[in-house]
């Protein structure tokens, strides 16, 4: 790491220390799930950025690791061997055991087929859990209580938030310092060229399933923190959606640097918990985010980023298309959520359900009254979106221009 | 402040704005229900009837000399989130919150606000719940700032026999099919436990897994073999329409006795498939007279649709809790949540439907509950299809309702 | 026995509308190597599209150009989408798709509602071919799997007796060389993805009329697709047929098996031992019938990973 990079590091670990003093309540339970979301993405990382195996079933070992926590909560009452902040230790020994089993099963298979074994193992646990409910609750879950543990009560969201904080950037900076070890550059080859590896002589099943165990303890961890946050754990934390979500967010992000995955997580988390109480179609804004950030932004948001930086000198008139790029992306931006929330609106039951009174009547959006069938409700929307296309368009016209000349 | 708490603030200030000058504290309701995802429909529907019957009670001039604060939270579908925008309703200053659809929803809110009150005396905040059907709820996990505003598996089942039964349409062989999680199990043990008293065999039962299983008919096929005149199942949604239509092609003649065949959209869906299975629910618009009928006009007006599935069980329910903030007089000083609780308690109300009021021992509402069947005779017709629900029997809140059960040991304030 | 006939008959009929489903995607994974999560959006989409044509066109006509439709979306995908994609390496592809099957289902939403639509199979199609078991077998099943085997029959016959077919399969095993000897293996690409967005726009079409159209219908199904594809080998079409069969069935038959593990222990006389450790022990088969195809899948993943008839690995 670069003095600058470890400088920016320490400086977001300072902010985020002070965090809960300098924003609400609610924040600060905002930014606990994007610890949370953050650790999980960096764990999931490990295995699927850095050794490049797809998992599409982290969730079980998200899930595990809460439920682990929940039981040990519940056993210990945050005494003895372990009181509340040392309760992720069961969450990460979970994690270890299955992600032991696990491993070894599914890295026998790389690419497709190991994200099927994956995808495969936890959509059994998915679907067994509910019956088992002396360890899953049934659907009910389970539920425990935070006890009072080294001076602390942990009764608060600010108490809460401090621990999960050092839980998070501990297991952070120890996942990184695992990067800079002979094992984390073996682990890139394991990615680049398995054959190569094998041929030096490594034992590439056993690397694999070190690394997938790695990123399973990681990933228990952070489940195990989010029970201590939420104080119950309930077999929907097996869900596919879980497990997509979190490569989804890693991919936002970028695989292919250290912080990107951890970044896209805890912003994808932010726009979650802003935008869910906003609009109905949230869910839509993540899937065209995401579908445009594969399409254009391969590299994902932290690592094109990192790639214009390194670039930025060579190129002399970066700062011009891109802020014309900006602005068109801002046209499109606004024209689609504008079309998409007015069509929401218009095709809503509610509003079919006025409709069939007889007249038809405006929606409001933004403060402002739409009329279903006035030119203006219409053209605004798909006009801003042309604009934007088109200026898009010109822009790179322009550079591919440019890019010629040179 | 951030975005969405300064967007908040901003609802606040113009509900504050429109009840003119503020002097008290207003009640902060939250509502804490799944508005987005795949299984939205249902907390929409909540929606609708929260804000209508909150709508009502601010007209007539709110609580505690304001008008109700009412603010909308996404638990996107899970007990997760519904944890993180509980604490965050709560960080807002909510006092009241609100939720219906899903028990697995409630099961971790109810917990979750038993624990916040344990940690914040004096600073309790009650949960409303709607429409989670769970018997733990009132079980198990009951406890005093917790309130159940719909039936329960007991009670739907309860009153859906004795109905059929009272119509001559129940026969003697019946069958359970139920989906293999708690509320499924507490339909098939309370239609074991109810069969000899109401004068049924359960011939044989099953569980199934849920929302998993798209093609019923081995199921049916069981259930023909066993020559049943009534299935009960507690199947809502999709897995109540394929065992429905599943039925349907097997040329299956029993009759289902259901929970939720009332979801819109089913009736559309099945079309004749439905004709006469029957339902137990809260509500009918002609099982009152001009009651129910002026009722499910004036919801029409304000939503643009007649009350139902979980709608009228949610408005009747808040009516009674607006007859018990009459009874809190804080002559406009600091919000006491422990007294709206005790208020509720005593409290009784007219609805549309009959007598409406809350036992006290685990706060299990008692209302009057309507067996129907579909039928095209119905005045109301439902999904714009030729067919509605026809009430075949009434029963009062105290016919209704099933005993406390055992394992509810409720510790009360002070 | 008409009981085990009845369910024999109904997985076979389930089984060949996964079938349907799947034929695209394994054609389309074993050409392109993409795991299309978008497949069963496509399924989703072709039966939406047949609700909203149903009232202007009749119910045939619905069923022929819903899926026509969803071919051209299907072809645009891969056009607009997929092919810019493909630069950035197979990950990336199966992750668009996946954006793009919450894109569809949140779009489907907005303009359709979140409750299921009132697509109902036509009158004059809603009458019993046969009694069995005491119950009338709907002939509507029949009329599913005889549109299923249908197009197993042309797909087949499409591959192995024509000339495109010919070009099809080796572009599926070589398709550097296919494009070295002048074949246009993009155009070819678009193609596959095409039809198979046809035929699960048509399985969606013809069924969506018979179970439910609701928004969550191709969740409920992506995943058993999945396991089909897998199962049957990943690019083999046969091997679809055959995992498709085998899963209906199987899942059909296992609804009536009352058997838990501690009832198959009871012949080595462990089985009261077991009972009394419960939990996983004492789960009847019946309860988690929907597990077993992932068993399936996990199976022979680990036994034999390229699948029962699939060649590639």
């Amino acid at each position: 790491m670069t003095l600058k990079r470890s400088l920016l590091v320490l400086a977001v670990v300072a902010v985020l220390a002070v965090l809960p003093y300098l924003v609400s309540e609610s924040m600060t339970n905002a930014a606990i799930q994007m610890l949370i979301a953050a650790l999980f993405a960096s764990a999931f990382s490990l295995l699927c950025g850095q050794a490049g195996m797809l998992s599409f079933g982290h969730a079980a070992y998200f899930g595990l690791g809460s439920f682990a926590a929940v039981h040990a909560m519940n056993a210990f009452n945050g005494e003895g061997l372990l009181p509340t902040p040392l309760i992720p230790l069961a969450g990460a020994g979970i994690g270890l055991l299955a992600g032991i089993g696990a491993g070894w099963f599914s890295t026998k298979r790389a690419g497709v087929y190991f994200a099927m074994i994956t995808l495969a193992l936890a959509e059994l646990l998915h679907a067994l859990a509910p019956h088992l409910k002396d360890t899953f609750g049934g659907e009910a879950g389970i539920s425990s209580f935070r006890m009072a543990a080294w001076g602390f009560d942990f009764g608060s969201t600010i108490q809460v938030y401090y621990l999960v904080l050092a839980w998070v950037v501990g297991s952070i900076l120890l996942l990184y310092l695992l990067t800079l070890t002979p094992f984390g550059r073996l682990t890139l080859g394991l990615r680049e060229n398995t054959h190569r590896l094998r041929f030096l002589g490594y034992n590439t099943h056993a690397l694999g399933t070190a690394v997938f165990t790695i990123s399973a303890m990681f990933a228990g961890i952070a489940g195990s923190l989010q029970a201590v946050n939420i104080e119950a754990a309930n077999y929907v934390v097996f869900d596919a959606g879980i497990s997509t979500t979190v490569v989804l967010n890693s991919f936002i992000g970028g695989v292919g640097t250290f912080f990107g995955p951890a970044i896209g997580a805890a912003v994808m988390t932010f726009f979650g918990h802003v935008t869910s109480d906003m609009t109905r179609t949230w869910l839509l804004y993540q899937g065209l985010i995401f579908v445009l950030v594969m399409m254009f932004l391969p590299r994902g948001i932290v690592g094109e980023a990192a790639e214009w930086l390194k670039n930025r000198k060579s190129r002399h008139l970066a700062i011009g298309p891109l802020f014309f790029r900006l602005a068109g992306l801002v046209l499109i931006a606004f024209g689609a959520i504008a079309a998409i929330e007015l069509a929401q609106r218009f095709f809503s039951s509610d509003y079919k359900a006025t409709v069939s009174l007889g007249n038809w009547p405006p929606v409001t959006f933004l403060g402002r009254e739409w009329l279903p069938f006035a030119a203006t409700t219409w053209i605004v929307p798909l006009a801003l979106l042309g604009a934007g296309v088109a200026l898009t368009l010109i822009v790179n016209r322009h550079t591919a221009k440019a890019a010629g000349e040179a | 402040m951030t975005f969405n708490a300064f967007l908040r603030a901003g609802v606040a200030c113009a509900t504050i704005a429109l009840a003119g000058a503020a002097a008290a504290e207003p009640l902060k309701i939250a509502l804490v229900e799944t508005l987005s995802g795949p299984q939205a429909s249902t907390g929409l529907l909540y929606r609708t009837a929260v804000q209508y019957q909150i709508g009502k009670i601010n007209a007539a001039g709110g609580f505690n000399g304001e008008k109700i604060a009412l603010v909308e939270y996404d638990n996107q579908g899970g007990p997760v989130g519904a944890a993180d925008r509980v604490k965050a309703a709560i960080a807002d200053g909510a006092q009241i919150i609100l939720q219906g659809s899903s028990s697995a929803v409630a099961g971790q809110i109810t917990e979750d606000v038993r624990k916040f009150n344990l940690r914040n005396k004096g600073k309790e905040v009650l949960y409303l719940n709607l429409g989670a059907e769970a018997l733990e709820l009132t079980g198990a996990k009951c406890h005093f700032y917790h309130f159940r505003f719909s039936p329960n598996a007991a009670i739907r089942f309860k009153t859906v026999a004795l109905g059929m039964k009272g119509k001559g349409i129940l026969g003697t062989r019946a069958y359970a099919i139920d989906q293999n999680y708690s509320w499924g199990v507490d339909v098939e043990n309370t239609v074991v436990a109810n069969a000899k008293e109401i004068g049924y065999e359960v011939v044989d039962k099953t569980l199934h897994e849920v929302n998993k299983i798209q093609d019923f008919s081995p199921y049916v096929a069981k259930i023909q073999a066993a020559n049943v005149d009534t299935v009960f199942t507690g199947n809502w949604s999709n897995d109540l329409l394929l065992l429905m239509k599943a039925a349907s092609g097997a040329g299956l003649k029993a009759r289902f006795a259901t929970a939720f065949l009332d979801q819109p959209g089913n009736i559309g869906n099945a079309g004749a498939i439905a004709e006469g299975h029957v339902v137990s629910t809260p509500f009918n618009p002609e099982a009152n007279g001009d009651a129910t009928r002026v009722f499910a006009e004036d919801y029409k007006a304000v939503t643009g649709h007649y009350p139902a599935y979980v709608e009228p069980a949610a408005v009747f329910g808040l009516m009674l809790f607006g007859e018990a903030l009459k009874d809190v007089k804080l002559d406009g000083g600091k919000i006491d949540t422990t007294k709206i609780a005790l208020s509720i308690e005593k409290a009784t109300v007219k609805t549309p439907m009959g007598d409406y009021s809350m036992r006290s021992d685990d706060h299990q509402a008692q209302f009057p509950m309507v067996v129907q069947t579909v039928s095209k005779e119905a005045k109301v017709k439902a999904d714009g299809t030729e067919f509605g629900f026809l009430p075949i029997k009434s029963f009062t809140g105290a016919e209704s309702i099933d005993p406390v059960q055992s394992t509810c040991s409720m510790q009360r304030p002070g | 026995m008409d009981q085990i006939l009845f369910a024999l008959l109904n997985g076979a009929i389930y089984g060949l509308l996964l079938f349907m489903v799947s034929a695209g995607l394994t054609l389309i994974f074993g050409m392109m190597g993409v795991l299309n999560f978008a497949h069963a959006s496509f399924y989703m989409l072709g039966a939406y599209l047949a609700y909203t044509l149903q009232p202007l066109t009749g119910f045939w006509l619905a069923i022929i150009l819903a899926p026509l439709i969803v071919a051209g979306l299907g072809i645009l995908v891969e056009r607009v989408i997929l092919r810019r994609v493909h630069a950035y390496g197979h990950a990336h592809e199966l992750l668009v798709t996946f954006g793009l099957s919450v894109v569809i289902a949140e779009i489907i939403k907005i303009f359709y509602g979140n409750f299921p639509v009132e697509y109902r199979v036509p009158a004059e199609l809603q009458f019993s071919a046969f009694e069995i078991g005491g119950g009338s077998y709907p002939f509507y099943r029949l009329f599913m799997g005889g549109v299923a085997l249908m197009m197993f029959a042309l797909l087949y016959l499409m591959l192995t007796r024509t000339r495109i077919g010919i070009v099809v399969r080796s572009a599926i095993y070589r398709p550097r060389m296919v494009e070295a000897l002048g074949h246009n293996v993009p155009m070819v690409f678009m193609g596959v993805f095409g039809v198979g967005a046809f035929l699960a726009g048509l399985a969606g079409a013809v069924a969506g009329a018979f179970y439910t159209t609701n928004p969550n219908m191709a969740l409920e199904l992506g995943v058993m697709v999945f396991v089909v594809v897998v199962v049957g080998g990943l690019g083999s079409l046969g091997g679809a047929m055959i995992a498709s069969l085998l899963i209906g069935v199987v899942t059909s038959l296992a609804v009536g098996v009352k058997v838990s593990i501690a009832s198959l222990l009871d012949f080595i006389g462990l089985g009261d031992l077991a009972r009394d450790v419960g939990g996983i022990f004492v789960l009847e088969l019946s309860s988690v019938a929907a597990t077993l195809p992932f068993f399936l899948m996990l199976l022979v993943l680990l036994a034999r990973p390229s699948g029962l008839l699939g060649e590639k690995e």
